[in-house]
């Protein structure tokens, strides 16, 4: 189905009749202390009318992945003492739908499906809250220079596991780029959208009567990454082997263990259990953690498998990229760039995945010099 | 999608029933055993020997013990005060209401066990998941061989459930059991050394025998060396593993070995086993 983008509103605000739509939404930073300019930002948000919807350029510096994992969220309550209980928090049943997310996040969400609703457990809140969301995939148009998707195997252009597909139509006109004066494609102002699951479709059938048949209009396919790296088809079974290897002394040395990485990362999923206590009452949460903090492999008494960030980092790098793909049969690093973009200390998955498929697994001795200088990102 | 599990709270996994605990009895200067109860007085589950239950204290915390018994109608787990949800276990009386979830991770190998001489190791409150095997082993006289238990602590008052240790399982048929402390007191007349070494003087035979370690990380460490060069093979030893656990069903992410999860994977691992993981324990 066409849909032009004109009626782009009308049809969030037809969808946000019986749901919660959550798109991307460029909205002003209130928050001037730091900075004299407007500055904004752009994040996955409850759409509202009058909203500044943001489809193209760069993507959410915060994955949505909080629409299904919320970065707190209550599992029971309870009360000690005379009349003692434990009661079961459940989360809301409002429908929801997760517009525009691109190829990248809607892979981490199947990552993310297989933790929680595989191997023996249900996750029955994070259940809850998949069953009763619709996603909307939007095909990238362009990409940022942290993007390293296709090397990741994933297509920039298309998510097959979502409910729907939306892709910008192909412009056949051309017009000049009013910054460098090159030619470049006119935007015919239109998206094709494709159901892929009956979720899609019954989301489709509400804005029908706002779009067209397809025509002779195409999708915007030929969208190919800013950052291309060069990866061992066989990283996984590799870095199986480099447990010990002097790479990751070098690799670490630069971390400050601030977390950053898990927090933006789309596919990282762990939590930690705590209580907030009223008195005698109570309840009990879970929230985002991070494997980067000393805290989260701490035992009572002290002793830490994971001592230091190279424990930490090696272990991170090769859940992405190795214990993953032995356990769920799929690499959990989909090439989003957002832990690169953000990391304070500049490190770089993408440059660690190069390298590592490069060196010898066997060797004893690690040497920057083995490597021709990079670009820096 | 089909869940297969043994969860007692077959709908959430997270969320705990609320259960009693009806005995606490004082085991070392810093362990306690509790005696835990749902509220109409029977058993919250029936767990596998080795199995482990996340047991909580409504506002202070939550975190994983292993059973170390079993009864008609109750389980029982023991607890070293060591941090902060340990020390106000500690401070607990007999009424008080706790959560508890499970049973949580694999068992001890019960089949491979079966028919076959089993030799177990315990040091300090490693004897505590052990000794769940070893009443198996006890109830189920006839269907293993001989029976060897060799116990380390600090010192005499460190023994764990000393009248299994010191009394009760000496006498049970064809079982001959080992005791020995770190140091010696002037109350203690038994063997003084390290686990270890105890195993290597001993000088337990490895045909046709099976063994099941648990202690201290170091312990653990020193036992496997020390059997492994008395001619036990890596797959004959089989031990149980401890790491910090939030959810105890393999998703939160911290108890990882590697790939696998010892909440959920674990937490009995043979020698072999350990040895295709990456050495983080």
């Amino acid at each position: 189905m066409i849909l032009a983008k004109k009626d782009l509103d009308q049809a969030l605000k037809i969808l946000s009749q019986d749901a919660v739509v959550f798109a991307p939404l460029i909205t002003l930073i209130e928050d001037k202390s730091q900075i004299d300019q407007p500055a904004f930002e752009k994040k996955f948000m409850p759409y509202h009318e009058g909203a500044a919807v943001g489809l193209d350029n760069f993507n959410t510096v915060k994955p949505p992945k909080d629409v299904l994992f919320p970065n707190v969220e209550k599992l029971y309550k309870y009360k000690t003492g005379e009349g003692a209980y434990i009661e079961e928090i459940v989360p809301e049943d409002k429908p929801k739908i997760l517009f525009g997310i691109r190829p990248c996040d809607m892979r981490s969400i199947d990552s993310m499906d297989k933790v929680f609703f595989t191997k023996e457990y249900v996750d029955s809140y994070y259940a809850k809250r998949r069953e009763l969301v619709t996603i909307v995939a939007m095909g990238c148009m362009d990409t940022q220079r942290t993007c390293f998707c296709d090397s990741m195997g994933l297509d920039p252009t298309y998510a097959p596991t979502a409910d729907v597909m939306m892709n910008v139509t192909k412009s056949t006109r051309t017009k000049a780029c009013p910054v460098t004066g090159c030619t470049i494609p006119e935007d015919d102002g239109s998206y094709i959208l494709e159901a892929l699951t009956e979720k899609g479709k019954a989301l489709l059938d509400k804005i029908s009567s706002l779009c067209t048949e397809n025509g002779a209009e195409e999708a915007v396919r030929d969208v190919s990454c800013s950052l291309k790296i060069e990866k061992d088809p066989e990283l996984d079974k590799k870095l199986s082997k480099m447990f010990e290897h002097p790479i990751w002394d070098k690799i670490t040395k630069g971390c400050i263990g601030c977390g950053t990485c898990t927090f933006v990362c789309p596919t990282c999923y762990c939590f930690d259990i705590d209580n907030e206590n009223y008195g005698a009452e109570g309840c009990k949460y879970r929230c985002w953690d991070s494997c980067m903090f000393s805290d989260y492999t701490r035992m009572a008494g002290g002793a830490n498998p994971r001592p230091t960030k190279k424990e930490r980092l090696r272990n991170r790098y090769m859940h992405k990229l190795s214990y993953f793909n032995e356990r769920y049969g799929e690499t959990l690093c989909v090439g989003c760039g957002r832990c690169i973009e953000n990391c304070p200390a500049h490190l770089d998955i993408s440059e660690f995945i190069e390298k590592a498929s490069k060196v010898d697994a066997e060797a004893k001795e690690y040497s920057e010099a083995d490597f021709a200088e990079k670009e820096v990102r | 999608m089909a869940v297969d599990h043994e969860c007692s709270c077959n709908k959430n996994p997270l969320l705990p029933s609320l259960c009693k605990v009806i005995d606490v009895k004082q085991e070392t200067p810093d362990v306690q055993t509790y005696t835990i109860q749902t509220l109409d007085g029977k058993k919250p589950f029936s767990p596998l020997p080795g199995q482990l239950a996340m047991v909580s204290l409504l506002g202070v915390g939550e975190a994983m013990f292993s059973i170390t018994a079993q009864g008609e109608d109750y389980i029982q787990s023991s607890i070293k005060r060591t941090g902060l949800l340990t020390e106000a276990f500690h401070e607990i009386q007999p009424g008080q209401e706790i959560g508890v979830r499970g049973p949580y991770g694999n068992h001890f190998p019960i089949e491979d066990l079966k028919g076959k001489d089993i030799l177990f190791i315990g040091g300090g409150i490693g004897i505590a998941p052990v000794r769940s095997m070893i009443r198996y082993a006890f109830e189920h006289r006839d269907e293993f061989g001989h029976l060897d238990i060799l116990y380390g602590a600090r010192s005499k008052s460190d023994i764990c459930f000393k009248e299994d240790v010191l009394e009760q399982w000496p006498k049970e048929k064809d079982t001959n059991v080992y005791v020995t402390t770190d140091v010696p007191s002037d109350d203690w007349d038994g063997h003084v050394g390290f686990v270890p070494s105890y195993i290597e003087e001993v000088g337990f035979k490895p045909e046709g025998k099976k063994v099941v370690l648990c202690g201290p990380p170091i312990m653990i460490k020193l036992s496997s060396e020390s059997l492994l060069k008395m001619g036990f093979q890596k797959e004959d030893v089989v031990t149980t593993l401890e790491l910090r656990m939030k959810c105890g069903i393999g998703k939160c992410g911290r108890c990882n070995i590697g790939s696998k999860f010892v909440c959920l994977d674990g937490p009995v691992f043979t020698l072999a086993e350990l040895d295709e993981l990456p050495d983080e324990k």
